[in-house]
């Protein structure tokens, strides 16, 4: 689903970039899941991950497909035993923030929680027409006002990796989730998915 | 518990912590840039209008909400505890923790948890409560209590943590801080895996959908809220808002304000139960309880003027912009609640006995209202506060006695100050005393200051001829203007009231001194004691009521402010209060009137001083009350100074009136760093706009051996 016209999503894009980049979030944008795919190969042979944690969704499995990492193990279920030792998390938000380089996600399943906070590196797949201008658009998408039991149980609000200043206040990336945030922008999520 | 020590005590130890000041004075200045950059674009004002009307609502609506919220949550299957007490609280928690078998539990930062005392409390009954923020990581391996509400560690250095972490971990570890965060990361780890039970608090509560929204940057929030299958939130009344539109200004402001950030790295809004992943693969129903914890709260909402307090959302930006706060950390507050804020809600959740020393910590200098995204009036809770500790202590220290016969009477307080001018004699060296009468005695410790002159402006100007030039073309006769002087400026520095006459007079404005003026009643103010600060009121306006003039204008921008506040002093009086209105819309600060004047009087021109550079102090009444800081700048501009700007001009000189008899160090300390930077603007003038600070700056400079002159504005400028 597309919320925008084209040059207005290249806007977009471009605002997520610059203020996801300013908050040491790694940002890419690719047009389908086969180059989706091609840029997690990348990842995980630069990082020489071996284990890899995913949340199943059309989008990711088709990512993972493309990516063809046969030197990493993946799992993508029984995540609460797998996600703490694994080197990477895979998933999939549902909106992307401009203002703020934030990415939201209905993480009401503990899997979509455990793969993006327990292992050292997550990787977000984002639908680049399910970016939003302003914070308070996205908290307006889930105010539906008229029926409250549809609200999510529980909703992530992402921006950049893990952060602490709370050693002399020198900035420190990654404490208790993630060191490392990449997040790519797929434009044609439903396009071509077999590689 | 925790009953606090001996407040100058802390104070002097907090003093002697380099690291602590160190850190607080750096945080302090980098904290206001970045927060200037993390609201580009956003319209703070606008901002805080929005979270103020929501808040007070919100207030007005506390128990409504409290119950809207407990029904909301139900409905999703949350379990609500409404706790009326600490104690209720705790033993909830305490006594589930027994139920489910719980025996480690992890903690993301709380403050309502600190405020209950409830780590103390489950540790007795042999529970493994591990605090997982990495500062209250900190700070419980070090057996410390939190300083900073956002930064609980803030006054530690890495060198200390390295030797905490060390003797945890049974390792050497070097003082290195990304090493340090990894011990952390792995030691914690073991515990978030393990735990049976997760507490957290909450940044907001939604009543009408029964969510809890928590704000994080390390991710320890998450992994608290999604591992163990118990989670448990301690949320204070105060955290109700009414709809789930209402977290969008909250959400926009809280990040910005406490700790500069557009957003945390990690929000998240939970509503109801979630389910529990079980390392062998099953999945399993969570628990939910939320502790709704009242405490005091309501007594508080109760409040007529406490209530505002309820507006906090505890960014605790009033303690990074706290000139007293960046010199003493938060321990010398001595509870879990510091700086501005903490004073007040220790008051209420504390009790009112422990918050009687801290409240005068409180400069006045009202830079904590400029920033608060709550909208709250800080300075004025904290007025309140000690007015009602003196009415409740009963005996008041022998100054503040002393101030009470004398200065609602003004021929006996005039009298005084002309014999002070005559005994002080024998102390003087060069125009400065080392002792001055009085309750003004404590002024003169560690500092060289002004003597009260012989002959005070009251009777200077008395004797100068009432003859007006006219500039140019502008005839100006027949527009009569009231001085109030204050204090200060009548005994100390008559000069600066003769340098607005002389500026009133070239301008055609005639200048009135109504005789019957007395001290402006800010000294009174800010000591509680309201009904001698009610008298000056009433003296000051009568006094200016026979003079005649429509329009007052003051050198000090503390009389001003206190002038504006009559209306408030006055309130419980009707006829006086619309008399007091009127005054208050009747003054003015010079500086501010006279730039009006310069820009009505298209001619007029004012006499030029080429190629004199000089720095400009902004005073905390001048910018922070009456919103003065271009004006003195262009006047300064148009009289050809070429002005260099003061490093965080605004920054408080330390001098608060009687503050500096009450915490010399303090006063002393704050009074340094702004000298530090006078000296860093190489200039030989600093321009202000208030004796106070005048006084202050000056006579700092002056027992530094230091060439700076100091100017009022007025004395500056010549037409």
């Amino acid at each position: 689903m597309n919320l925008h016209d084209h040059d207005e999503l290249d806007r977009l894009y471009a605002l997520f970039k610059e203020q996801a980049e300013a908050i040491s979030a790694l940002v890419y944008r690719v047009t389908d899941p086969s180059a989706a795919g091609k840029k997690l190969r990348e990842i995980i042979n630069q990082l020489a991950v071996n284990k890899l944690v995913a949340v199943p969704s059309p989008l990711v499995n088709s990512c993972l497909n493309n990516a063809g990492a046969q030197t990493a193990a993946v799992h993508t279920t029984n995540l609460r035993n797998y996600a703490p030792e694994a080197d990477l998390g895979l998933s999939e938000v549902d909106l992307a923030v401009a203002e703020t380089g934030t990415l939201v996600q209905d993480s009401t399943a503990p899997e979509q929680r455990l793969v993006s906070t327990l292992p050292p590196v997550h990787v977000a797949l984002v639908q680049t027409g399910r970016l939003v201008h302003y914070l308070s658009d996205a908290i307006d998408l889930f105010n539906t006002n008229k029926d409250t039991s549809s609200l999510p149980g529980y909703i992530s609000f992402i921006s950049g990796p893990s952060r602490t200043a709370d050693i002399e206040r020198v900035l420190t990336i990654g404490v208790h989730g993630p060191e490392k945030l990449y997040v790519i922008f797929v434009d044609r999520a439903g396009g071509a998915c077999v590689e | 518990m925790n009953r606090r020590g001996d407040i100058k005590r802390d104070i002097k130890e907090a003093l002697g912590n380099k690291n602590l000041r160190g850190a607080l004075t750096r945080f302090g200045e980098a904290y206001l840039e970045s927060r200037a950059r993390a609201y580009a674009g956003k319209d703070f004002n606008a901002l805080r209008e929005e979270i103020c009307a929501i808040k007070r609502n919100a207030a007005d609506k506390m128990e409504d909400l409290a119950q809207r919220f407990t029904r909301a949550a139900e409905a999703r299957g949350t379990k609500v505890f409404r706790a009326a007490t600490a104690q209720e609280a705790r033993e909830y928690i305490a006594n589930l923790a027994r139920q489910k078998n719980v025996r480690q539990i992890v903690k993301s930062k709380s403050m309502a948890s600190e405020e209950i005392h409830l780590n103390e409390h489950l540790h007795q009954l042999g529970l493994e409560t591990v605090e997982t923020d990495l500062g209250e990581w900190i700070l419980q391996l070090s057996g410390q209590k939190p300083s900073h509400m956002v930064m609980p560690a803030i006054h530690m250095t890495r060198g200390e943590v390295a030797q905490v972490f060390s003797k945890e971990v049974r390792e050497q570890l070097p003082p290195d801080i990304p090493k340090l965060v990894k011990v952390a990361r792995q030691n914690l780890r073991r515990k978030f895996l393990e735990a049976q039970m997760g507490i957290t608090g909450a940044n907001i509560a939604v009543a009408e959908t029964g969510t809890i929204v928590i704000v994080t940057n390390e991710g320890n929030g998450r992994l608290t809220t999604t591992l163990p299958p118990l989670h448990v939130a301690v949320v204070g009344l105060e955290k109700l808002v009414e709809k789930f539109s209402d977290i969008k200004p909250i959400l926009e402001a809280l990040p910005r304000s406490a700790t500069a950030q557009k957003i945390t790295s990690y929000v998240s809004m939970i509503t109801g139960p979630t389910p529990v992943a079980y390392p062998d693969g099953t999945t399993g129903d969570k628990e939910l309880h939320i502790v709704l914890l009242d405490n005091g709260r309501t007594q508080m909402q109760a409040d007529p003027v406490f209530k505002e307090a309820l507006q906090c959302i505890r960014c605790a930006s009033c303690l990074n912009v706290c000139p007293v706060f960046q010199i003493v950390g938060g321990h010398v507050y001595g509870y879990v609640y510091t700086g501005g804020i903490g004073t007040v809600l220790t008051a209420f959740l504390n009790g009112w006995q422990n918050a009687s020393e801290i409240q005068n910590l409180c400069l006045g200098c009202e830079r904590c209202k400029l920033y608060c995204p709550g909208k709250i009036d800080l300075p004025r809770l904290i007025r309140e506060l000690r007015r009602r500790t003196g009415e409740k202590a009963g005996a008041p220290s022998i100054s503040s006695q002393v101030m009470a016969k004398v200065l609602p009477n003004r021929r006996l307080f005039h009298s005084l100050l002309r014999a002070a001018g005559i005994a002080q004699k024998p102390f003087q060296r060069g125009g400065m005393v080392r002792h001055l009468p009085l309750f003004l005695a404590g002024l003169t410790e560690g500092r060289s200051l002004p003597a009260i002159v012989s002959k005070p402006l009251r009777d200077r100007v008395a004797q100068t001829p009432k003859t007006s030039q006219i500039v140019g073309d502008n005839q100006r006769q027949g527009v009569r203007v009231g001085f109030f002087a204050g204090c200060l400026v009548d005994f100390v520095y008559p000069r600066i009231g003769e340098a607005v006459k002389e500026l009133l007079t070239s301008a055609g404005i005639e200048m009135v001194f109504p005789m019957e003026q007395t001290c402006c009643g800010v000294p009174a103010l800010y000591t509680g004691l309201a009904h001698t600060a009610a008298e000056a009121a009433r003296q000051n306006i009568t006094a200016f009521e026979h003079a005649g003039v429509d329009r007052i204008v003051t050198a000090c921008p503390t009389c001003a402010q206190a002038i504006k506040r009559y209306p408030e002093i006055l309130a419980g009086e009707p006829e006086w209060h619309q008399r007091a209105t009127t005054m208050a819309n009747q003054v003015e600060h010079v500086t501010g009137y006279l730039h009006g004047v310069f820009q009505r009087l298209a001619g007029a021109r004012l006499k030029k001083a080429r190629g004199t550079t000089v720095t400009y102090h902004d005073s905390c009444h001048m910018k922070g009350c009456l919103g003065l800081t271009l004006e003195p700048r262009e006047l300064l501009g148009l009289a050809g100074y070429n002005l260099v700007e003061l490093e965080c001009s605004d920054r408080c000189c330390g001098f608060g009136g009687s503050y500096s008899i009450k915490f010399p160090q303090l006063s002393r300390q704050i009074l340094d760093n702004k000298l530090d930077t006078v000296a860093g603007a190489e200039v030989g003038t600093l321009a202000l706009d208030c004796p106070g600070c005048l006084l202050q700056i000056s006579g700092g400079l002056t027992s530094r051996g230091s060439a700076v002159t100091v100017k009022h504005t007025v004395e500056l400028l010549d037409l």
